[in-house]
């Protein structure tokens, strides 16, 4: 899938590390995607009825129309917000710019249906913006919630992309006589370009995979089909099948974009990187930058988040809110750090250019554009499989069932997450990598240094931060997942997204409150960290010889 | 746990449920609940239960369709010994997948619940009901033009109905019962005069439903009991100000009774701690938990001889419920949904 390939193309590979992790990131990436094979293979061997037939007949059209009116809402939305709050952090000096750095990657850390419930409730004929807002619901209303939850993707590998850049091009631009905005839409934006499709696939996949807020803001996509064709009709198989088509549906439009942008190949040909001097902005300016920095915040996070909270005064709050809150941790937290390699495994295998590599990160990167619900019984499905293989086998040696029950484990709970979540990964890890030119290992190796050193020396401090943005991703969404977590949770265990999705679900939206600002709480110690690792980067970059700078188009 | 005092435990748990045929509880000692509810009055049902035989308690909460589908993935392994759901159709579908075992009469206990509650083969049974109602707006609707479900399905009610999605089980559950009663044409006749009457495309849950009745954007709808027994008992003056603009209708009076869906609980097929599930399926039914139903949940218990300290459900109650079996809403859901696309009920 296309956020595997972010790469900026590469020379044909002269200089490759000579590393060979491709066959272990295989393997990883292969089990990783073991849970949609599953599904797949339930939608081929499963027993055929009439249903899809008759979902064809009636409402299939509708659900199609809505999933594009959602996916494309969501995208521009988020691809606007997010690339332009990306540009301003990156490119100005405002009151604020390094608050807002990673206050701007917040409402990642809200969930979306949580977001849907607040905003929901606050703009219903009863709530008290009724008749002053429209009430938010339908596809535009789903695109909306998703485009003001979701921007974060794009903000973060925007600005990741747009502080690596080199100001050469936009300051020729401006020297050739093009406005500042000209000069971004013609030099900026076309180089960022890729860092935005990766964040936009993000946003459509979690869109086209998403339930919860689609379901309670009325707007049926093809995920409300396939949960029809589950629980209405009680046809696993035929949900599996339109899990298929939502999956090839993604697919193609990756492979569009990825075409698209075949055409429009570059690399920093130097490898030298004149980094920007931030402008510091007029008063003026400066408080429109800081009123389109804050809007996104407020939009995703706080207004709702409030919502909630408000409703949180009346109602008594739910006990055992603390050992919730230590779970989601631990288990985001493991799950990140492994995600983070594993995806740095696979940008690896990516980089190698052998098919098995490219091929096992795309298959386990499709996992995401999965509904999540989908993807856990794909799971319950190969552990189901697994502890049967285990089981007979143990009986014909010992005589008795296989002594550990695979499901209802922690073990089972990260493997879930793994492959549902490792294409987060994947990407950032790969944009990273593709900074590493040829040339430089190339250079590494006529210097001598071995593959150890020149990974440790020359990519690790060139990766690290697309690395660790990529297990951030992975913490949030582990974070945030709910149907693996609940199925395949240890008995009495519970973390805070549960906690707070079972009280919504009951619609008690004044209980969920508190564990939802809770797991935004949680992410925060983790953004503020990311945004410090890159504005360290971009110190760094910034100490380049004053001589390299064009005077009086850097200040 | 010392053996004496398990020993008293053990006595304890079959003297009080009078369970005739206790086994050897001692290999019980807990009980593994996989459950598809998450309310307070559960919480406190398992606390008692625990505090008062001894037996703890395993608990997985998880949405309906997932639970089964963990413990249909475990199959022989699977550690379930009691599963809880909250809508007849879902453990209907569990039946069908052989997840549940006949638990027995537990002790006598179950005799207490009506038939059209319990499975009939034995399989599983209601302890708590829902009813499916009308509540319309006082000051724009007189409570004698909407007796009846399918008075909302009337042309006089274009444009003034409200009702969440299809893809609810609720909804289906409603017209799955009207479908054993009255047959698939009459459902179909209702379900689409109730799509050509809404207000608005389905959104929101119950409660919203209720909401929009209140704030005038629609003059009925149909929604659960409980949401509006939720509404009258909240400690927020707004919250009740919304349920007291609202009346409710317990619809087909007369009429063959008000449709109610049940949560409803059984025996998992291959229970490891068989002993105990019976124990908490017994002890589901005990007046303790009934009363917690009743109070924590605005739920009306199985058994209609408990008395509980609720008076907004004590107002509700002493309506005439469908005698159907609510078995039968799980066999016609699919029915059901396939009616909700063709009419165009979103």
């Amino acid at each position: 899938m296309a956020i595997s390939s972010l790469a900026i193309p590469r020379r044909k590979a002269s200089g490759r590390t000579g590393l060979h992790p491709v066959w272990l990131a295989a393997f990883a990436g292969l089990l990783c995607a073991a849970p949609l094979l599953a599904v797949a293979w339930l939608a081929v061997s499963g027993p055929w009825s009439d249903y899809l037939a008759h979902v064809a007949q009636t409402r299939l059209a509708e659900f199609l129309v809505n999933t594009a009116i959602v996916g494309l809402t969501a995208s521009a939305l988020a691809g606007v917000i997010g690339t332009g709050t990306a540009w301003l952090v990156t490119r100005y000096v405002f009151a604020g710019r390094s608050l807002f750095q990673w206050m701007l990657a917040l409402p990642l850390a809200m969930p979306a249906y949580a977001a849907a419930y607040g905003w929901y409730d606050l703009t219903q004929g009863a709530g008290p913006l009724g008749g002053i807002l429209p009430t938010l619901h339908g596809p535009l209303g789903a695109g909306a919630i998703f485009g003001f939850v979701f921007y974060p993707y794009v903000y973060l590998l925007a600005r990741e992309s747009f502080s690596a850049q080199s100001a050469d091009a936009y300051d020729a631009a401006r020297t050739l006589g093009c406005s500042p905005l000209a000069a971004f839409a013609r030099t900026a934006l076309p180089l960022v370009r890729p860092a935005v499709a990766a964040g936009l696939a993000l946003v459509v996949m979690e869109a086209l995979a998403d339930y919860g807020t689609v379901s309670h803001l009325g707007a049926p996509t093809l995920t409300v089909a396939l949960m029809r064709a589950w629980a209405g009709e009680g046809s696993i198989p035929d949900a599996a099948r339109l899990a298929m088509l939502l999956v090839t549906i993604t697919f193609l439009i990756f492979m569009a974009e990825r075409a698209l942008r075949r055409r429009a190949r570059q690399t920093s040909a130097s490898g030298h990187v004149r980094a920007f001097r931030r402008q510091p902005l007029a008063p003026l300016a400066s408080a429109v930058a800081i009123l389109a920095c804050l809007t996104p915040v407020l939009l995703g996070l706080v207004i709702p988040a409030a919502r909630l909270g408000w409703r949180a005064a009346f109602t008594p709050a739910a006990t055992g809110l603390m050992d919730a809150a230590v779970n989601s941790v631990a288990l985001a937290g493991v799950s990140g750090l492994i995600a983070a390699g594993i995806g740095l495994g696979l940008a690896y295998a990516i980089r190698t250019r052998k098919l098995a590599g490219r091929a096992s990160a795309r298959i386990a990167s499709m996992g995401y554009g999965v509904p999540g619900a989908v993807a856990a019984l794909g799971v319950l499905i190969i552990f189901g499989t697994v502890q049967g293989w285990l089981d007979s086998s143990w009986r014909s040696l010992a005589g008795s069932p296989f002594p550990l029950a695979l499901t209802g484990s922690v073990l089972a709970l990260i493997f879930a997450y793994q492959a549902r979540f490792v294409a987060a990964a994947i990407g950032p890890s790969d944009s990273a990598l593709s900074r590493v030119t040829p040339s430089l290992d190339a250079a590494g190796r006529t210097l001598g240094a071995g593959p150890l050193t020149l990974m440790r020396r020359v990519h690790w401090p060139l990766v690290s931060s697309g690395v660790a943005l990529a297990g951030l991703l992975v913490f949030v969404e582990v974070l945030k997942e709910l149907p693996a977590t609940m199925i395949l949770r240890p008995f009495n265990m519970n973390t805070l997204a549960v906690t707070a999705h079972n009280y919504a679900a009951d619609e008690r939206l004044g209980e969920a409150a508190l564990p939802a600002v809770l797991l935004v709480l949680i992410a925060l110690p983790a953004m503020v960290w990311i945004a410090r690792r890159i504005t360290a980067t971009e110190r760094a970059r910034d100490s380049v010889p004053p001589s390299d700078a064009i005077p009086g188009m850097a200040e | 746990m010392t053996d004496r005092l398990r020993l008293a435990v053990t006595g304890a748990v079959c003297a009080t449920l009078s369970l005739a045929a206790c086994g050897q509880p001692e290999q019980d000692s807990v009980v593994n609940v996989f459950s598809a509810r998450h309310y307070a009055s559960d919480q406190e049902v398992f606390r008692a239960f625990t505090e008062e035989t001894g037996i703890r308690i395993n608990l997985v909460e998880a949405d309906g369709d997932l639970l089964i589908e963990r413990v249909r993935a475990d199959g022989e392994r699977s550690q379930a010994d009691v599963i809880i759901t909250v809508d007849a159709g879902r453990l209907h579908r569990a039946e069908q997948a052989g997840l549940f075992q006949p638990a027995g009469d537990l002790g006598g206990t179950l005799e207490r619940v009506p038939d059209a509650l319990e499975h009939p083969g034995g399989m599983w049974f209601g302890f708590a009901s829902r009813a499916r109602v009308i509540v319309y707006a006082r000051d724009r609707v007189d409570p004698s033009e909407v007796q009846l479900y399918r008075d909302l399905a009337r042309p006089e009610f274009e444009g003034r109905v409200c009702v969440r999605s299809s893809s609810n089980v609720y909804n289906q559950s409603l017209v799955a019962g009207m479908i054993a009663e009255d047959g698939p044409e009459a459902a179909e006749e209702f379900a689409r005069g109730i799509a050509q009457n809404l207000a608005r495309t389905p959104q929101g849950g119950d409660t919203d439903q209720i909401r929009a009745v209140a704030a005038g954007e629609c003059d009925v709808a149909l929604v659960n009991h409980y949401y509006l027994g939720r509404l009258l008992n909240s400690q927020d003056s707004a919250e009740r100000a919304i349920g007291e603009a609202v009346g409710i209708v317990f619809p087909d009076q007369g009429q063959g009774g008000t449709y109610v869906n049940i949560s409803g609980a059984g025996l998992a097929a291959n229970a490891p701690n068989p002993e105990a599930g019976r124990a908490l399926l017994a002890f589901l039914l005990s007046e303790r938990a009934q009363r917690a139903f009743a109070e924590l949940t605005n739920e009306f218990p199985a058994d209609p001889s408990v008395a509980y300290d609720n008076d907004v459900l004590e107002g509700f109650a002493g309506y005439e419920a469908r005698e159907l079996n609510v078995n039968a809403l799980g066999e016609n859901g699919a029915e059901a949904q396939r009616i909700f696309d063709r009419v165009g009920w979103p």
